[in-house]
């Protein structure tokens, strides 16, 4: 793609990135018209005070919750894949998501049979992220031991949905045995929400994903060597070994962190970086690292859009809508059958 | 002499795997150098360790004892970042990268020569051009990976070696799955670079009549004895070739400089034009008549083409070869 259809992809990207969130801000169970958002970014007060405190008690932290959850998902998904050389690779299907639900879990159970108040406060913000991502690279670590001995995609896979099913038989074990109070907390938790963030969960969000993506940026070069597999990568200077665990560090944040905040989300990290590579049509990480998280920004805050549902009161749960969108998509994919190609 | 200054040098050494305190060895008592300039051909039968041996010479591997010796140094002493602006590589181990272009994977080879976030100075792509260039690709470069031949992903993948800039170029199996004619292409590719670069390249092939016909020197590999080295002409006239035949039944024929059955040769006088001899010849070789026809002469004539079969009981003339084989097949054995 040439340099100035690549800056006009990205400008575009941008401006529905941008019109999006503007509309996310507008849709819900109460609506307020596109033009007074408009007009309340250039100064101009609300028409109505309530406006304001919807607007910014939730919908704005929703809204940036989507993008940044959007971004990370895609972001370990793409690192998933090139890593694993294995186009059906994505933080939930190979069970990174299961694995900080188990951080959670433990986490949530612990506090209350050590009679630790958390999950409010600064420090309940931090132990529940900081157990996700715990979770989430224990699960890859795992399964990067695995792709280590075995070779073979397909069995990669198998291996991720063994670990998913293994660790959510753990999960409910774990509640099994836990009290009322627990129970409450991890489910309204696992079944996830982009909605309710606090601007405190939102610092702590920020943080993680900043700290995640950090790596990435370093580790662009070493993913387009893995585009040749692992011994044209050595052979062109790439030290595996550190690149396994900035992948694994940098998914565990990115993966972990989204999903303390957000819960479950399916779909995104498989199906965003082929998205991206459909419209920039290229393997190269220094475009599709940046095309990954706006495409990624751009789905996760229209799934959103659509689980307000318009017009009615009601919220869809926003996993329901990204694997709506996400599941016909990979089956579509496989379909055309032409991963390998175009991966 | 710059130009045949060798640049990688190996005494004495054996290879093979480690696996805690046990050692597998694979091969020892191993001599051998590289020199810039000249192609340099690895031949030996299936698992006598070919691939060990590259990966040893590579730096993937450890020797077991004693030290390869690069410009001079241990080959221990350097760090896979320095190795990887001495050495290049085509593997055998397939590309499942599709999406990229011919351009953006000769650009992947510069990836030891840029800074963190890759960025390609002028003098890159530069070299990214002469690359292309030297390969003879510029027509493929903004067409994708998945759809090339393999003879012309295998272009592509040497002219990303070359971008890579090292002095030593090896290439795993180059000519595997390729057909007759990209296989004598990139062997006489790699022929011409090895001195228009002045570039030490080895490769591993099967290939041996193409091999003979393109290779300054040939290491000869065969279990438990040390490498055999030597220009092929030389190692043909000093009966070496025969090291490639483990097994009974078959040799290697000095003459057509090709691996043939054992006993199959023809031993029928045949007389006519040089070209049709040989091929009925070649043909009565194939079935193994040689043994059993005796008294008798085969004379070929080139236009029209006839063969006349001549025996104490007669002559008979036949219009193609295939005649001839089916007469003898039936009332010779």
């Amino acid at each position: 793609m040439r340099n100035n259809s690549l800056y006009i992809t990205f400008f575009l990207g941008f401006i529905i990135c941008l019109t999006l969130f503007i509309l996310n801000l507008s849709i819900g169970s109460v609506e307020i018209p596109f033009h007074d958002i408009l007009a309340r970014l250039s100064g101009k007060p609300l028409l109505k005070t309530s406006w304001e405190t919807i607007i910014m008690e939730f919908r704005l932290p929703k809204a940036i919750t989507a993008i940044l959850a959007g971004i990370n998902l895609s972001i370990s998904g793409l690192q998933m894949q090139t890593f694993f050389r294995n186009p059906l690779a994505g933080p939930y299907v190979l069970g990174i998501s299961s694995g900080a639900g188990l951080g959670v879990a433990i986490m949530l159970m612990a506090s209350s049979a050590f009679g630790w108040g958390i999950y409010f406060g600064e420090l309940g913000v931090w132990s529940i992220i900081i157990s996700a991502i715990l979770g989430a690279i224990l699960v890859l670590l795992l399964i990067s031991l695995t792709a280590w001995r075995v070779r073979d995609s397909m069995t990669l896979l198998i291996v991720g949905l063994m670990f998913g099913s293994a660790v959510s038989a753990i999960i409910a074990v774990l509640s099994y045995f836990s009290g009322a109070e627990q129970l409450k907390l991890f489910t309204v938790w696992s079944m996830g929400s982009l909605g309710g963030t606090s601007y405190l969960q939102l610092w702590g969000f920020l943080a993680a994903s900043i700290l995640g993506i950090f790596p990435v940026i370093l580790m662009q070069k070493s993913y387009n060597a893995m585009l040749l597999g692992e011994a044209y990568a050595e052979s062109m200077g790439i030290n595996i070994k550190r690149l396994r665990w900035g992948m694994i560090l940098s998914t565990g944040i990115l993966a972990g962190g989204t999903t303390a905040i957000c819960g479950p989300i399916a779909f995104i990290g498989i199906a965003v970086p082929h998205m991206a590579r459909l419209v920039f049509k290229t393997g190269d990480h220094r475009i599709l690292l940046p095309g990954s998280a706006i495409a990624g920004a751009i789905v996760l805050l229209f799934c959103d859009a659509v689980s307000q549902l318009p017009g009615s009161a009601q919220t869809l749960p926003i996993n329901a809508v990204t694997s709506l969108i996400g599941a016909p998509m990979v089956i579509w994919l496989i379909l055309r059958r032409n991963f390998s190609r175009e991966f | 002499m710059e130009k045949t200054k060798s640049i990688l040098k190996a005494e004495k050494i054996s290879i093979g795997y480690r696996k805690g305190n046990k050692k597998k060895v694979v091969a020892e008592n191993l001599s051998f150098q590289l020199t810039k300039g000249k192609l340099t051909c690895l031949l030996g039968p299936n698992g006598v360790g070919k691939s060990t041996l590259i990966k040893t010479i590579m730096g993937q591997i450890p020797t077991l004892h004693g030290d390869i010796l690069l410009e001079e140094k241990p080959l221990t002493s350097f760090n896979l970042q320095e190795l990887s602006k001495i050495t290049s590589v085509v593997l055998t181990e397939k590309i499942i990268t599709g999406i990229l272009t011919v351009r953006q994977l000769v650009e992947l080879g510069r990836i030891p020569h840029t800074g963190l976030l890759g960025r390609l100075s002028k003098y890159d792509l530069e070299i990214i051009d002469k690359a292309i260039d030297a390969t003879n690709i510029q027509y493929l470069t903004e067409i994708r990976l998945n759809e090339l031949s393999d003879g012309q992903l295998q272009k592509a993948m040497i002219a990303r070696a070359l971008a890579q800039d090292g002095e030593i170029l090896i290439l795993d199996e180059p000519t595997a799955h390729l057909d007759l004619v990209n296989r004598l292409e990139i062997m006489h590719l790699l022929r011409g670079l090895a001195e228009s670069e002045n570039k030490a390249i080895l490769i591993t092939t099967h290939d041996l009549e193409v091999a003979i016909e393109t290779a300054d020197i040939f290491w000869l590999m065969q279990c438990g004895m040390p490498l055999v080295i030597g220009m092929p002409e030389d190692l043909i006239i000093n009966q070496q070739m025969d090291l490639l035949i483990p097994g009974k039944g078959l040799v290697f024929d000095p003459i057509s400089g090709k691996i043939v059955q054992k006993d199959k040769k023809c031993n029928i006088p045949v007389s006519g034009p040089q070209i049709q001899v040989k091929w009925v010849k070649a043909a009565l070789a194939k079935k193994g008549f040689s043994q059993n026809l005796q008294n008798m002469e085969i004379e070929v004539v080139g236009e029209p083409f006839s063969i006349f079969l001549k025996e104490k009981e007669g002559t008979n003339t036949f219009q193609n070869i295939e005649s001839l084989v089916d007469f003898l097949q039936l009332h010779k054995t």
